[in-house]
């Protein structure tokens, strides 16, 4: 069977150009080959738009304030989530007491409590309790107090996902070398300059990877504040579609704006990353 | 001699129950180099790593250059004027080798970065590896990353250096280079604490070796009386081992 390559004399040549390749450079010569199925998805939401504009470019301009919505409450909470995760990591390594008792108990109870559940009570229970507590304490503004669901929608991603941030920095920083902290304090630097110019920095690229699933996961989620009364992509697909009853075409639709928005985001991390690498 | 600048007095430490160290007592000098040894575990980095408080310490009082190393604001005060070098560089790996010069002196010094970029420079040249500047750690020898770490120490103007096992992480060719550096620097009368098992660096620049034992400073003495007639049995079996080659 095995034609003997090593005593065959005739072996045939190998080109110049394999010779020439220096394994382990293939990557990044290459265009990343993923990119083609975003233009793939994207492609066909087009030849879908213009092919048949009635009932996909209907849908697309009923629901397109719904894609800015979508895109505004991810990429503000994400922000947001960013801050939140970084002070409740750094909770979680604190070794003052009560700084680690109330950053955990943060951490452990949000994410034992379904996020959509978490949206319902900051829509429909919390602003309830401000009002009610405004009439027990006499403060009229409270007592008229009226929830702003896109606000209250943010403050509930923000809140559920910095718990999930906050374990994902917490990893990240333990993961530096006790070593580059000590160097650091050692030249005089308080821990939190040497937090932010030493630990956070290395940390930060070692996540990386995570904080993009994150987002990426932040971006579906977002489709559950439609639950809480905020017009986002999702919602402004079942108002039209308990409209003019064509489920499968809104469906197809948004389920391709979300894979669009999903799989070049994939990208974008997938980019950083590898912009970001570096030895240690 | 006048006032000791390091002056350590009755500290114990606890590791859980283990007792690293052990009321332990030592002045050093201005300009004095002195090297610590003793068995692994003796507590001899332990010992330094309490001088600028990297390590907590139990019982006891340490002061340097007169300052007690008793609250947060006085140990950054004291580690601003004591620099240490660590037997794993510890180099900051995101950062090239100026930045890791410079970063100290801006955040901590709050020296304006063309000042701070030329002590970089200057010291760079010093420790021999001019031309590394814009390198990342990952991209050097130890040895060099160890000089690095010297010459990141040394930027903040130290009145004491603490050197940590500087040479037991490298292969014999880098620990010359090191070396060299550190004697170069006890001939200017830097303040030195080692922890090392160099003899011939001990010979060359110590005014005094400590020997330690099992959290305990046993004996002192200059290089020469201690290596040839040292007084406790521990000492002469310990000496032996590390003498003989």
């Amino acid at each position: 069977m095995l034609s003997g390559s090593m005593s065959t004399p005739d072996r045939p040549k190998i080109p110049k150009e394999e010779l020439d390749h220096i394994p382990g450079t293939e990557r990044s010569t290459r265009i990343d080959v993923w990119w083609w199925l975003v233009v793939l998805v994207v492609g066909i939401t087009i030849l879908l738009l213009f092919a048949w504009p009635d009932p996909f470019m209907n849908i697309f301009k009923f629901v397109q304030d719904g894609i800015v919505i979508t895109v505004t409450v991810t990429l503000v909470s994400f922000l947001l989530v960013l801050i939140v995760g970084m002070i409740g990591g750094l909770g979680r390594l604190s070794n003052k007491r009560p700084v680690y008792v109330i950053s955990t108990l943060y951490v452990e109870l949000v994410r034992g409590v379904p996020l959509l559940v978490q949206l319902i009570i900051w829509y429909f229970a919390v602003p309830v309790m401000i009002q009610s507590l405004g009439k027990a304490w006499n403060f009229p503004s409270l007592e008229n107090f009226q929830a702003d669901p896109v606000v209250m929608a943010i403050i509930g991603l923000v809140f559920c996902y910095g718990a999930y941030m906050s374990e994902i920095y917490r990893a990240g920083i333990q993961s530096i070398p006790k070593g580059q902290m000590e160097a650091a304090r050692s030249l005089g630097m308080t821990y939190f300059q040497s937090m932010r110019h030493v630990v956070l920095p290395q940390a930060v690229r070692v996540i990386l990877p995570p904080i993009g699933n994150e987002f990426i996961a932040l971006l579906k989620d977002s489709s559950l504040v439609s639950v809480v009364a905020v017009a986002d992509l999702t919602r402004r697909g079942r108002e039209y579609a308990s409209i003019h009853f064509d489920p499968i075409e809104v469906w197809m639709l948004v389920a391709l704006l979300y894979l669009i928005m999903t799989l070049f985001s994939a990208r974008v991390v997938n980019w950083i990353e590898k912009k970001t690498k570096f030895e240690r | 001699m006048s006032e000791p600048i390091i002056s350590i007095r009755g500290v114990h430490k606890y590791f859980g129950k283990v007792h690293a160290l052990c009321g332990l007592d030592l002045d050093i000098y201005r300009g004095e180099v002195v090297v610590i040894v003793g068995p692994s575990g003796s507590g001899k980095s332990t010992l330094l790593r309490c001088i600028n408080r990297l390590e907590n310490y139990d019982r006891g009082k340490i002061v340097v250059d007169g300052i007690p190393l008793d609250n947060a604001r006085n140990i950054n005060a004291v580690r601003r004027d004591v620099g240490m070098v660590f037997q794993s560089f510890n180099l900051f790996s995101h950062l090239t080798v100026l930045d890791n010069l410079m970063l100290a002196q801006r955040v901590v010094r709050k020296r304006p970065s063309a000042e701070a970029k030329q002590t970089a420079l200057d010291l760079l040249k010093k420790v021999g590896i001019p031309d590394k500047a814009g390198a990342k750690p990952a991209q050097l020898s130890g040895g060099q990353q160890q000089r690095v770490a010297i010459a990141r120490a040394l930027a903040m103007n130290p009145k004491v250096m603490l050197f940590d096992e500087p040479t037991s992480a490298l292969d014999p060719e880098m620990i010359k280079e090191v070396l060299e550096v550190m004697l170069a620097l006890a001939a200017e009368g830097m303040t030195m604490a080692v922890v090392s098992h160099e003899m011939g660096f001990t010979r060359a620049a110590a005014k005094r070796v400590i020997f330690m034992d099992e959290g305990q400073i046993l004996e002192q003495a200059s290089p020469d009386v201690l290596f040839s007639n040292p007084q406790h049995e521990r000492t002469r079996q310990f000496l032996g081992k590390i003498l003989s080659h």
